[in-house]
């Protein structure tokens, strides 16, 4: 098709337009799941795998689509302060639970990045890839921060992130039925950890409590090791200086 | 007399209106951004403007009417934020043969292992609390 997108196109016709099949992609990816709600029809998986087909076809590099579409990524910075009020809402569950949640999310997280380092180590990735894949829990805005401070490549971290929460809502689908944990509290704590922004959507799935829980530990999981990783850098310098 | 009046007929505003509140909600994470930037912390500005907006939640100087709608708005938009950086996939084709099958090895298998991890443990925790309590509450 190179008649519709000649070489030289004008850059904000070009921005226009994968901003507007970007946003088409998603609302009609949304309007599919509401009809027939499949974890294999989520809009995190269906709109990316036209947008990619889309960008095949019209030979479109990733650097010309994200120059573009950079503006509809930054708006996840203010969706994470949007998770404020969810959280100010439950604050009574919260504060009964935190200890709970608390211990969950430290050792949930410890082994998310010990099952990814573990499982790259076996199946022979690369340092990059290891080291990429070790925050593909965390929230992208978090992931991205944490993969670029540990020597990770963030944007291959971004794309991780986002397979891991079709991973975790696929999981929690059809899986999560099999597993012998039921409480409100711990379906949502383990969504949260396991699978970010989709595990919480999923969540509010099933319920209000969950979905507020999995919003809470997301954001604090994210936070936490945002936190730890400076410090661990830290103290791995002068471990290494040191002796 | 004059500026309560006013001020009553901005928050009634703000309540009503879902665009208002998302406008506000971006004016707190600039503000977050502004201050990651000035200060050097090693957070996202959206986290900082997250806190921002808990603490003045806590100490009621904005009530959760002004921005719920806003909030929600957002929340329920977030999967479209994160379609653009699949694309990254487009400067990555070699993930897409034999190492692709690999690497959703490792997210399917860690993504199980913390979901039975992290769930065992706050339902066991649970568990016990609750028997804690029930003890105490007995030997009373």
């Amino acid at each position: 098709m190179p008649q519709l997108m000649p070489a030289g196109i004008d850059l904000t016709l070009q921005a226009l337009f994968w901003s507007t099949a970007t946003i088409a992609l998603y609302l009609a990816a949304r309007a599919v799941y509401r009809r027939w709600p499949r974890w294999w029809l989520m809009p995190l998986a269906i709109a990316p795998l036209g947008l990619i087909l889309t960008a095949l076809a019209l030979h479109t590099s990733y650097r010309d689509y994200s120059r573009g579409t950079h503006w509809l990524v930054s708006l996840l910075g203010p969706a994470t302060v949007a998770f404020a009020v969810p959280i100010y809402q439950r604050r009574a569950l919260i504060r009964r639970h935190w200890r709970v949640l608390a211990t969950g999310m430290v050792l949930g997280s410890a082994t998310s990045m010990l099952t990814a380092w573990g499982l790259a180590r076996l199946l022979g990735l690369s340092d990059t890839l290891t080291l990429s894949l070790l925050p593909r829990s965390m929230s992208t805005p978090f992931a991205m921060t944490v993969s670029s401070e540990i020597g990770g490549a963030p944007d291959l971290t971004a794309v991780f992130v986002i397979v891991t929460g079709v991973v975790g809502a696929a999981i929690g689908d059809v899986l999560l039925l099999r597993f012998p944990i039921r409480s409100s509290l711990a379906l949502g704590a383990l969504l949260g950890v396991a699978a970010h922004g989709a595990g919480t959507a999923k969540a509010h799935e099933i319920g209000q409590e969950e979905g507020a829980v999995a919003g809470l530990v997301m954001v604090l999981v994210g936070l936490f090791n945002v936190l730890l990783v400076p410090l661990l850098m830290m103290a791995q310098k002068l471990v290494s200086h040191g002796v | 007399m004059r500026v309560s009046w006013l001020r009553v007929r901005v928050r009634r505003g703000v309540h009503r209106s879902p665009l208002l509140q998302i406008g506000l909600v971006v004016g707190f994470w600039l503000a977050g951004e502004g201050i990651a930037k000035l200060t050097g912390l090693p957070v996202p500005g959206g986290v900082i403007g997250m806190l921002l907006v808990l603490a003045l939640l806590a100490t009621r100087r904005v009530s959760a009417h002004s921005l719920r709608r806003g909030a929600e708005w957002f929340i329920g938009s977030m999967v479209l934020f994160f379609v653009p950086a699949v694309m990254a996939l487009l400067d990555h084709r070699e993930l897409l043969g034999l190492l692709g099958l690999k690497i959703l090895a490792v997210i399917v298998g860690g993504t199980v292992a913390v979901m039975l991890v992290t769930g065992l443990i706050v339902d066991l925790c649970t568990r016990w609390g609750a028997r804690d309590a029930a003890a105490h509450a007995s030997g009373d």
